[in-house]
């Protein structure tokens, strides 16, 4: 028993580890907050977006030697802006325009790391190194979630109704665009946030999953967002010290665990689990069958 | 059954639409110098087809576009300030909520009251006494804890027709109320809608449901890319005004044989654009499946509203 334990919990002595763990708890709750409103609202494919358009202002950040946060959240916003942009001013479609839109910040940041491998390391950048983070990086993600975690509390309710009903909010005489501005700028430095920990290519996953698991579980906006906030949290942090055991890739470690555990709850889910309804028709057709 | 707090009798409401026009962006006219004015207490149907501007006049009200000409006025302020005073409620189509979002029946109403909450969107005790008044005067307060996807198409709309009783709005507006929606509903509706006009709203309904215009509401704009009548109902239903509104996109559908009386000379003129077209007889009168019982109802409706 002795053995097992230290087995288990002696490799929290390392210091790095375990701050590796509670900055990956913390990435996790906010995505999983925020999660709840991007999987309702229908902007997954706006989070993947501004999770790859960050990479120039990383890049830029670090070659310049400035908070590599401040760049990436000047680089989300002006992606979130020239979408907005092109979408009002042609006619292509909202989806077109995301693609073109990411696909060009993502290029101008692949160019950059490649004509400056030295200072930017592009592995750090697409897959993230929760276990190597420098204190700096540890105050600039502290910050972010700080805040975002503040606005989102104070601002559920408000969020919440303009993800149900838009006109609503007009009706009410609030304004519709800032709580759309608000949501993208949440969004903007959530993932970069998430960028630290699982890597560009996966923040998309930290942004999605842990919501779209919990609205399979729940009828409640509110419940959805404490279960999405707590698939968040013991993701990231067994992903996280799972990837000290494999030493494998962080990000790997905990969208793998995102996954998994959306699909046991796809397919098991009390009321909406694939499984658990073929189950019920099952059971109610035989009950039947047997009473006539 | 008491009005609740904002809907007080004795408030005066006033909705002022006032030479409002929309251009396209090919310089036609969408909409040209809309004007009308309506006071408290009141049923006023919005009819037109589609593309007459009808829908641009009714989001303008709603305050979602501003009109680059002319001005809406509510209580003679303008759309906007009316909205931060809670002053405007909105019944949605049921096509325009997303039914499958994990609310419940009385969080969807209690987002009525959200515009009168404090920052943080916190309930208090009378939020939530207003919201269970509100769900029982439209039968729903059993269903509360229902999440709103598992509701008939009548006890969606009642969830949001609660709403709009718990915001206190003084100017209702509806689109499309009965689409959806079962008999007994649309007189239970009905019914709720009379309630509020007695505690002094204005309920604009915006409809394609010709056939029951009349049989619930007191007042009518006609507009096609203008307003080309309002009043009474039954001074704008005639013939004229309607071939005006509606001449041209007529179309096929089958008539209750009884609508088709002898004394018309089996000829009747029918005016439609929806499932329960317009009949007129002969001289204009208008013609029904059950016509003594409606014809009764119309002159009671049409009583006291002159009363």
């Amino acid at each position: 028993m002795d053995e097992w334990t230290e087995w288990l919990v002696g490799p929290l002595r390392y210091d790095y580890l375990l701050r590796a763990l509670w900055v990956s708890a913390l990435i996790g709750v906010v995505c999983g907050f925020l999660s709840a409103f991007i999987t309702l609202k229908g902007w997954s494919l706006m989070g993947d977006a501004l999770s790859h358009a960050v990479v120039p202002g990383v890049s830029l950040a670090y070659l310049v030697g400035l908070p590599f946060a401040l760049g990436a959240f000047v680089a989300g916003m002006l992606a979130a802006g020239a979408m907005s942009f092109v979408k009002a001013k042609s006619r292509i479609r909202e989806d077109a325009t995301i693609g073109i839109v990411f696909t060009v910040f993502f290029a101008a940041g692949l160019l950059l790391i490649s004509l400056f491998p030295a200072q930017v390391d592009l592995k750090t950048i697409l897959l993230g190194n929760m276990l190597g983070i420098s204190d700096s990086d540890i105050l600039q993600l502290v910050l972010i979630s700080v805040i975002t975690l503040l606005v989102l509390t104070l601002k559920w309710r408000d969020l919440m109704l303009y993800c149900f009903d838009e006109r609503q909010v007009r009706a009410l005489g609030l304004s519709p665009r800032f709580l759309h501005l608000t949501l993208m700028t949440l969004l903007a430095a959530t993932s970069v946030a998430a960028l630290q920990a699982v890597g560009a290519c996966l923040v998309v996953a930290m942004l999605v999953t842990p919501g779209a698991t919990a609205y399979q579980l729940t009828d409640r906006f509110g419940r959805m967002i404490c279960i999405a906030m707590g698939i968040g949290l013991v993701s990231s942090v067994v992903g996280t010290y799972g990837s000290y055991w494999f030493n494998g890739a962080t990000g790997g470690c905990i969208v793998t665990l995102q996954t998994l555990l959306f699909l046991a709850v796809f397919l098991f889910a009390p009321k909406q689990g694939h499984l658990t309804r073929r189950w019920r028709h099952l059971r109610h057709a035989s009950r039947k069958e047997f009473n006539t | 059954m008491k009005p609740s707090t904002a809907s007080d009798a004795s408030q005066e409401t006033r909705l002022e639409v006032d030479k409002v026009s929309y251009k396209y962006s090919n310089g036609h006219l969408a909409l040209n110098r809309a004007s009308f004015v309506l006071n408290s207490g009141t049923i006023c149907a919005l009819v037109g087809v589609n593309g007459s501007g009808k829908s641009t006049l009714f989001k303008s009200i709603m305050g979602f576009l501003t009109p680059p000409e002319g001005r809406i006025h509510i209580n003679g302020e303008p759309v906007s300030v009316a909205l931060k005073r809670n002053l405007v409620a909105y019944v949605p189509q049921s096509e325009e909520v997303d039914w499958k979002f994990p609310v419940c029946v009385k969080d969807v109403v209690m987002m009525g009251r959200y515009g009168s909450m404090n920052l943080l969107r916190i309930p208090r005790a009378p939020d939530r006494q207003l919201v269970e008044e509100s769900l029982r005067r439209v039968d729903m307060w059993e269903y509360r804890d229902r999440q709103i996807g598992e509701l008939s198409g009548g006890q969606k709309k009642r969830v949001f027709l609660a709403r709009a009783l718990a915001q206190g709005g003084r100017v209702i507006l509806l689109d499309e109320p009965f689409t959806g929606v079962d008999v007994k509903t649309e007189d239970a509706i009905i019914a709720l809608l009379r309630e509020m006009r007695s505690a002094g709203c204005i309920v604009l309904v915006s409809t394609h449901n010709l056939g029951s215009v009349p049989e619930f509401c007191d007042q009518t704009v006609l507009i096609n890319r203008t307003v080309l009548a309002y009043g009474p109902t039954h001074e704008v239903f005639t013939e004229q005004n309607l071939m005006a509104a509606f001449g041209g996109v007529l179309r096929e559908f089958q008539v209750e044989r009884s609508t088709v009386q002898k004394h018309d000379g089996r000829m009747v003129r029918i005016v439609s654009d929806d499932e329960r077209p317009l009949v007129f007889g002969k001289d204009g009168h208008l013609e029904y499946l059950d016509r003594e019982q409606h014809e009764e109802l119309i002159r009671k409706r049409r009583e006291e509203y002159d009363g």
